[in-house]
């Protein structure tokens, strides 16, 4: 049969960040893809050779804008870890606390976003209404609302007072209350079921072979959650990864949906365990300069992101790298596109939830 | 077969016919910040030393500084508001501020217009030394965006 050659991207309506696919099509089936990314290459990772291992996290942070938070403090823990810094235990419980945030804010952007690609775009609205308080808290605690600057080596930049917190709590359960009922959409609509069920399935098998990391991998029944290594003070919070079987496009919206629950719900176990007491040391002064090298693992929105930093005793970093979730999970979308029909393109690229300018840098 | 009264979304959707909007009527009506809100960077000309801590510890290359010029720059554009540069200083002549004008509504456009961003101070030099390149301006400071 005769082969036609589609180009989706690097500008198209369902993209947020400029992908390229040349879809290879035999009638209306998609037979092979051919991804191209680097529209949006900044160098951020060269920066690190002008600018000092000190100020360097903040340009770490505008790696993504939405992963901000959890950029930040990657770095700011993988720069501890050689420079043997004992950060205090109230900014790690901070950091926690706003890493969750963060993937309550991620989750519910790309639910938007996912919606907006299966033509929902009421849900869209919904989803960026829930979404926008989640942002109000982050721009009281932190100054920001996308890009925070709180991390720095040594703890963070910023307190919450124990009545913020719990006042945050409260807000982020009544949120979760009115969640419920955009979550019950995503999983009952029969629109939905549809337009998802059964689409782009990723096997278990198939998930280990191509090394699916995050909702990908979990929504294929891989217990895959870097947050189960307790790294992070994740080992004194109660929590289980959100397993779905299905493997299809509707199995990674619902695991994200969850998740959402599950973070608010580990925000609320944090402010709980975490010790009481205004006023506590937020961070410890740094002395000298790194010298050595190391990898760090984190659970991101996305899945699990690795830096890597290789340091020389001078004031600027030799190596800093970072493997983000977007970049591990580009061959499990190759592989699902394969085979599918050229309608379910859009939806297939959505639910890996990609985010180019994390994978560029 | 679906259900065809299986219609989650419709509850939702006559609520919200009866609500108030969840947007505001943007630009008129504008949303108030937060106290701890970071902003923008603003320059206090007459307690700076000019002694450069900020421009070594801005991780954007940002700021400008000559000592011996008694000149002070940011490029607003390029600013990243991180705040670092704030909690350089030792004299207090930086802080944030929320109420500064906003930066992308200028656009420079006209031939020989400085930069969009482009802030620039001079501070007149002491009887007797040579003159800076801010004497030309005639006036103590000057602030373009």
């Amino acid at each position: 049969m005769k082969r036609t050659v589609v180009p989706m991207g690097p500008q198209h309506p369902v993209l947020p960040e400029p992908l390229v696919l040349d879809l290879v099509l035999e009638d209306e089936k998609v037979v092979d893809a051919i991804p191209t990314i680097g529209y949006i290459h900044r160098g951020l990772e060269a920066l690190v050779e002008r600018i000092e291992f000190g100020e360097f996290g903040y340009v770490v942070e505008r790696i993504c804008g939405i992963c901000s938070f959890m950029h930040g403090m990657g770095y700011a823990v993988a720069m501890e870890k050689i420079m043997a810094v004992e950060v205090p235990e109230r900014a790690s419980w901070l950091r926690l606390i706003w890493a969750e945030m963060s993937r309550v804010h991620s989750h519910l952007l790309w639910l938007g976003l996912g919606a907006d690609a299966f033509g929902f775009e009421n849900l869209f609205m919904h989803c960026w209404r829930t979404r926008e308080q989640v942002l109000d808290i982050f721009e009281k605690t932190t100054g920001g609302r996308i890009i925070f600057s709180v991390n720095k080596i040594g703890g963070v930049r910023r307190d919450i007072e124990d009545s913020e917190l719990a006042a945050i709590v409260a807000t982020l359960q009544e949120l979760g209350a009115g969640f419920a009922e955009t979550a019950r959409i995503f999983e009952t609509d029969p629109s939905i079921r549809h337009r998802l069920s059964g689409v782009g399935v990723l096997s278990r098998e198939d998930a280990h072979a191509v090394d699916a990391v995050g909702p990908m991998a979990r929504a294929s029944g891989i217990a895959l959650d870097t947050r189960l290594t307790g790294t992070h003070f994740y080992d004194r919070l109660d929590f289980e990864p959100v397993l779905e079987t299905a493997g299809d496009c509707l199995a990674r919206v619902v695991v994200r949906v969850r998740e959402i629950t599950q973070s608010i719900d580990l925000i609320r176990q944090a402010v709980e365990r975490m010790p009481k007491g205004d006023g506590a040391p937020i961070d410890v002064k740094v002395r000298g300069n790194p010298t050595g090298e190391t990898f760090e693992r984190l659970e991101q929105p996305r899945g699990e992101v690795i830096y890597y930093i290789k340091a020389n005793g001078t004031k600027n970093l030799e190596r800093f790298r970072a493997r983000t979730p977007t970049f591990a999970n580009i061959p499990a979308m190759i592989k699902l596109v394969k085979g599918c029909d050229l309608a379910d393109v859009p939806n297939i690229i959505m639910t890996i939830d990609p985010c180019i300018s994390c994978t560029e840098r | 077969m679906a259900n065809p009264f299986n219609l989650p979304m419709v509850g939702r959707s006559l609520r919200n016919l009866v609500s108030r909007p969840a947007t505001r009527r943007y630009p008129s009506e504008t949303r108030p910040h937060f106290a701890g809100t970071r902003g923008t960077i603003e320059f206090d000309l007459d307690t700076c030393v000019f002694c450069g801590l900020c421009v070594r510890r801005c991780p954007t290359l940002a700021l400008t500084c000559s000592r011996e010029d008694r000149f002070f720059a940011i490029e607003q554009l390029r600013c990243i508001a991180c705040g670092v540069c704030v909690d350089a200083c030792n004299k207090d002549s930086l802080h944030m501020s929320v109420d500064a004008p906003r930066v992308h509504l200028h656009t420079g456009a006209a031939p020989g217009a400085p930069r969009p961003g482009h802030q620039e101070w001079h501070q007149q030099q002491p009887a007797g030394s040579p003159p800076g390149p801010g004497d030309a301006a005639g006036g103590p400071a000057v602030a373009a965006i």
